[in-house]
């Protein structure tokens, strides 16, 4: 049994249905790449699977490590080791850095049967996890994310990440907005990261991300399913064709003509 | 803000009042002096069925049981004006010959050159610009265009006195429903002896065909001038209206005292705009000028409607008037757009009112005040959410400007919040004109919540008002910078946003920051 | 209750009676000048009688109304006193203090350990520092609070003070004296039968570059039972001179029976600094009526407020700054977490007077709603007539933010204490302008405490 079984799954928002049957399986050591035009669902799918509530799940069923993971709170996902990094990070004025993270790292640790970490032990794996991704140590100590550029809050997501030793580990779009630096810096860290326990769904709405962080599946994701699955070559082959080839050829994206003689049903 | 922005407001702040000759038409006027007989008199000029009667007679009593009482006058606002005697003035003037023309020919050439001096032809906007006009002049419509067009339409335009004759249940049905008579000293007033003014009704689903637009003229001595509007948008329908006004000088003030009402219905939009330059009295003595007293009230009867007032506020003695949304539908849309400029001895206090009744319903309020000379300037506003306007959004805004040391700006907001769930922000800055100080770049976020909530144009900017523009100039011209996000900015004004504590000057003081922690 | 209105004398009368039965005791501890003015402050307060939300100033808060007792105007003489042990319990952990412990506005001797004090300087009892400084006194008392000037919708609770007071603090530091440490001022509930309305009456002169700062605390010691229905009507003037530095930080905490109606105005001189906080934790009905006015140019003053509202708590800050001199900033942060069916006002104005240049004056009031029985009013006022000033103001009103919320606990952090965390973040700027650590601290704590308590 895989660390994470989506099946079928139905989610929606009042009268739009925006995910119509979503399969997936992940399981510790693989990095999956969900990629999508706007609007296909990708992002829904991330913050379902991290526990928001606005979205109803209509149909279909989450697995997480042989648990009902929709029948969990949202702080319960991330102490049983469910981590998402936000696409738009929130700023937290008045919430310091370092108290927020000892109270989270502690909260999942003390989830896990674990020790709280010591102050001397909290320092020493700040400073080498905000290493990870080139943090400046200052950051760290600051009210969580206020006034940080738009590339420190994506690292900081992964500082965050990396403090929290999640089993699976979402990225909601974690490259959007980063030039090409920031995102090399945000690959490598995620690339030390990756594990043998652990998983990673990572969504993107570009290929350009994939070329830093080698993705051992990508699915394609088009109207609330994923309509196709492959190795990272489908990554590629999506970012010359577009997505219309696999929606049955109606609105032409990126202005490509759509052929449909590879659409999947 | 450049030098020439404020060169040119200094300038406005300077200028005459151009509007300040008289008309030689003769007119009807009545005897000074108020009683039920007057009432009763003005409801007679005007051939007034019974139940209209009836109604003012209501409202003069209510008026008078008032007008008994100790401190019944309202003298709560900033300002400081002599209380208008009441027994006074003649409560009703109308141009002698027939108050209402079939035709253009029938209009005398002198009431043509005095629209004409007002930048108002009638002949020409007929031609020209697709605006129909009900010109008001001391409160009787003289000439209203463009009738046929608006018939098509199925959009009723005329004078109260005509709707009252010809659409009794329409007036009836809205009259007094928005600003019922009780509901202050002008208004019942007003309703006693109200003596012209506009109706409007667009009908479901109907967008007016052309931008709507009054224009009122104070001409008689110790004439008050007491008009109605209304405007009735039923569900689906959108219409635009405006007024503007002006006054002869006089030594003597003049009251304008006028009642507003807007009605919008599920999806319907009001837009609302007024330009007031009524004569402000001589600049130098404060002698004379119009007060300007004016209720206007507007409800978002549906959901899913619209009422936004604009209003460029130079003219006047005194003004003292708060145009307002009731956000009773769901989803429904409040906005005050306003620009108040006072100088010479002028005084205004005006804002808004935004009640918020029904759930997700959104309010904006964006005001800018200028003052100069010995003028005094208040903003005064009420933001409330009542407890079952789930999900409410105020957004509000108010900057005032000073040019010379002795004049006055104040801001006087109201925020009341019954609902958690509500999202109530107000700022205000006030500062001087032209200082040129450096103004530090505005963060993303407030541009952010700013071009959300900023975003409007002054609708005289628009098509329709091209012979109105002198006065829009200097509107166009006020010093109101566009930031990038479309933002209106004023210089020193860190716009939307982060509040930004302002800088200490520590080296003036004492205890430099460092040292001031290890006092104790 | 008597049965008919008419039987009933209005509240108002009793107090004008016991003023009548009261005055020749009066005589008794106090100085001349006071004793000269009750007179005319109690033919004031005849006129005026209680403020109802008739007044402007009083829209969203009718004293009249929340008067609802048969109050004793004075201790009792036997009311028990606390113990030297539960003052212990009420101190402020580390910090090194002169105290000063008033019960039921009245100064206590045997409670008090006011300590060494740099020469001249005086703290302790109002009526022994009058006696012990009459020049400093005559100069000061009643001319920064005064029932005959000023705000004319603010003087009745002002008049009634003056005609009743009879204790309180008196804080006198010389010029060019420091006070290295500061005072920490704990006012204590007197307990009996009846509730108590109390009217004590401070003063504090900080003259020419001297600095003084002084945390007063209204608190409840455990075991104490306080009467409830207590109303205490204070009155403080504080006098800061050129050059001078003077910190006031005040705590109300009396428990939710406890109102307060507290009236304090300060002058500043030349280049002083003047800082003030009001925090309130609890209560039943807290108005509190603060008027700040920086007399000469280069003044700093600072307003800072924390309302925490829960229960029935009705709390109302109402400040006026004027700015009568130029080249002054001023700077209000008021901060409210309201709950249950409390009630939070803010009311604050800046008037910068014509002539008053090259002002720079700030005003902020921020407010979370937690629940929808609970009501926020804020006024913030700007009157301004000097041209060349940057003036501002800001006010927001809402909840918590769900989005932060759900970030937090997407991190682990449970619910409640996800919202425990972004209350205290809330009122974290409030506290960082608290210039005495300890205070800082407490205030971090509690604040997290009364939420943490609720929450979990």
């Amino acid at each position: 049994m895989a660390l994470l079984e989506i099946n079928d799954l139905h989610v929606g928002i009042e009268d739009t249905e925006i995910l119509r049957g979503v399969d997936l399986d992940a399981d510790g050591g693989e990095v999956h790449a969900v990629m999508g035009p706007n609007g296909s669902g990708k992002s829904t799918l991330a913050k379902v699977l991290a526990g928001r509530e606005e979205y109803e799940v209509r149909q279909g069923s989450v697995q997480y490590d042989g648990e009902d993971l929709l029948e969990m709170e949202a702080e319960e996902r991330a102490q049983a080791g469910v981590f998402m990094a936000f696409q738009y990070p929130v700023e937290l004025p008045g919430v310091s850095q370092q108290n927020f993270l000892k109270e989270s790292v502690n909260a999942v640790r003390e989830a896990q049967g674990k020790d709280e970490l010591g102050a001397a032990d909290f320092i020493k794996q700040v400073r080498a996890k905000a290493d990870l991704v080139d943090l400046d140590e200052a950051l760290t100590k600051r009210s969580v994310n206020e006034g940080f550029s738009g590339g420190e809050k994506k690292r900081n997501e992964i500082f965050h990440l990396a403090m929290l030793e999640p089993r699976l580990a979402i990225l909601d779009e974690t490259d959007s907005g980063l030039d090409i630096d920031a995102l090399r810096i945000v690959a490598d860290g995620v690339n030390q990261l990756r594990d043998e326990d652990r998983a990673f769904i990572i969504i993107t709405h570009y290929q350009r991300l994939l070329n830093y962080i080698e993705p051992d599946y990508v699915h394609a994701m088009v109207g609330g399913r994923i309509a196709k699955s492959g190795d990272k070559d489908l990554a590629v082959e999506l970012e010359e064709r577009g997505y219309e080839w696999l929606s049955g050829g109606n609105a032409a994206e990126n202005g490509k003509a759509a052929e449909p003689e590879e659409a999947v049903a | 803000m450049s030098t020439a922005e404020t060169q040119y407001l200094q300038d406005v702040a300077e200028q005459d009042y151009k509007h300040g000759w008289e008309t030689d038409i003769e007119a009807d006027t009545a005897e000074p002096g108020l009683d039920e007989e007057t009432v009763r008199m003005i409801s007679a000029k005007k051939d007034e069925p019974e139940w209209l009667l009836e109604w003012r007679l209501k409202a003069y009593r209510y008026f008078d049981r008032l007008i008994q009482q100790e401190d019944f006058y309202p003298d709560w606002a900033h300002l400081d004006y002599e209380e208008p005697d009441f027994q006074n003035m003649s409560y009703y003037s109308a141009p002698k010959e027939k108050a209402q023309y079939d035709s253009m020919e029938e209009v005398p050439q002198e009431l043509l050159d005095t629209f004409e001096r007002l930048g108002i032809p009638l002949e020409e906007q007929k031609a020209l610009t697709g605006v129909a006009v009900d010109a008001v002049m001391d409160s009787v419509s003289v000439a209203t265009t463009f009738q046929e067009k608006l018939e098509e339409a199925g959009v009723i335009f005329m004078s109260f006195g005509e709707a009252a004759q010809e659409h009794p249940e329409l007036v009836r049905k809205h009259m007094g429903s928005v600003v019922p008579y009780t509901d202050n000293l002008y208004a019942a007033l007003n309703s006693a002896v109200f003596s012209d003014g506009s109706f409007v009704y667009v009908p479901e689903g109907v967008t007016c065909p052309m931008e709507l637009s009054t224009y009122f003229r104070i001409n008689e001595q110790n004439t008050g001038q007491f008009e109605r509007t209304l405007i009735v948008a039923e569900p689906g329908s959108y219409v635009s209206y405006m007024e503007g006004c002006t006054a002869p000088m006089r030594k003597h003030n003049q009251l304008h005292a006028a009642v507003v009402e807007l009605v919008a219905e599920e999806d319907a939009e009001i837009k609302y705009s007024t330009i007031q330059n009524w004569y402000p009295g001589n600049p130098e003595t404060g002698e004379g000028g119009i007060f300007n007293l004016v209720t206007k009230r507007g409800i978002c009867k549906g959901d899913r409607s619209k009422i936004s007032w604009t209003q460029l506020e130079t003219g006047s003695a005194v003004t003292q008037k708060y145009p307002s949304v009731i956000l009773k539908g769901d989803d429904s849309v409040g906005e005050f757009y306003s620009v108040a400029f006072t100088k010479g001895h002028q005084q205004a206090d005006t804002g808004t009112k935004m009640t918020h009744i029904g759930k997700n319903t959104k309010s904006t309020i964006i005001s800018k005040g200028i003052s100069a000379g010995v003028a005094e300037n208040s903003y005064r506003g009420l933001v409330k959410i009542n407890e079952g306007a789930e999900n409410a959004r105020n957004f509000s805004q108010c900057d005032s400007l000073l040019i010379g040391e002795d004049c006055g700006a104040h801001t006087f907001p109201y925020i009341e919040v019954g609902n958690p769930t509500a999202k109530v922000e107000h700022e205000a800055t006030t500062s001087k004109v032209g200082e040129g100080r450096p103004s530090s770049s505005s963060s993303t976020a407030s541009a952010r919540r700013s071009s959300r909530s900023c975003r409007w144009s002054l609708p005289w900017r628009r098509r329709s008002c091209w012979r109105l523009n002198w006065k829009v100039r200097s509107a166009d011209r006020l010093p109101l910078t566009c930031g990038s996000a479309g933002v209106w900015k004023f210089p020193g004004s860190e716009s939307a946003g982060n509040l930004k504590t302002p800088t200490l000057p520590y080296p003036r003081t004492l205890y430099p920051p460092a040292d001031r922690n290890v006092l104790f | 209750m008597p049965a008919t209105v008419q039987e009933e004398p209005s509240t108002e009368a009793r107090f004008l009676r016991a003023f009548e039965g009261l005055s020749e005791k009066a005589k008794n501890g106090t100085v001349e000048a006071v004793k000269g003015r009750r007179r005319r402050a109690i033919e004031r307060f005849e006129e005026l009688g209680f403020p109802t939300n008739q007044l402007e100033a009083y829209k969203y808060t009718n004293v009249a109304k929340a008067l609802k007792h048969e109050y004793r105007l004075a201790p009792a003489e036997a009311a028990p006193q606390a113990s030297e042990e539960q003052v212990e319990a009420l101190l402020l952990g580390d910090l090194d203090a002169h105290i000063v412990v008033t019960v039921g506005g009245r100064f206590s001797e045997a409670l008090s350990e006011v300590g060494p004090l740099p020469e001249g300087a005086f703290v302790g009892s109002f009526a022994e520092g009058a006696n012990a400084h009459p020049s400093v006194f005559h100069q000061h008392y009643g001319q920064y609070a005064d029932f005959e000037a000023g705000d004319p919708e603010q003087r009745a609770m002002t008049a009634l003070n003056a005609a009743f007071a009879r204790d309180g603090l008196f804080l006198y530091v010389p010029e060019g004296t420091r006070l290295e440490t500061p005072v920490y001022a704990l006012h204590l509930p007197s307990a009996g039968d009846e509730p108590l309305f109390a009217q004590p009456r401070h003063l504090f002169v900080v003259e020419e570059e001297a600095q003084a700062r002084l945390i007063e605390m209204h608190r409840t010691p455990s075991g104490y039972a306080p009467t409830p229905g207590s109303f205490t009507n204070a009155v403080r003037e504080a006098y800061v001179g050129a050059r001078g530095h003077f910190d006031h930080y005040v705590v109300q905490d009396e428990g939710a029976g406890a109102s307060q109606h507290t009236t304090f105005g300060a002058y500043h001189e030349t280049e002083s600094i003047f800082d003030t906080l009001a925090v309130t934790l609890s209560g039943d009905l807290v108005r509190n009526n603060l008027t700040i006015t920086p007399a000469g140019p280069f003044c700093e003053s600072h307003l800072n407020g924390l309302y925490l509202g829960r229960g029935e708590t009705h709390v109302d800050n109402r400040t006026v700054v004027e700015h009568a001199a130029p080249d002054c900033v001023s700077n209000q942060l008021y901060k409210g977490i309201l709950s249950g069916k409390a009630t939070g006002v803010f009311n604050g104005r800046v008037h910068v007077h014509r002539g008053a240049q090259r002002i720079n004056a700030y005003q902020s009031n921020k407010n979370i709603v937690l629940e929808r029985s609970a009501q926020i009013y804020s006024k913030p006022e700007l009157e301004i007539y000097a041209d060349d000033v940057e003036c501002s103001h800001g006010s927001t009103t809402g909840e918590l933010d769900e989005e932060a919320i759900f970030y937090l606990r997407s991190r682990g952090i449970p619910e409640s204490r996800a919202r425990v965390i972004l209350l205290g973040a809330f009122a974290r700027d409030v506290v960082e302008n608290v210039r005495s650590g300890p205070l800082a601290a407490w205030l971090t704590d509690e604040v997290d405490a009364r939420f943490g308590a609720r929450t979990a």
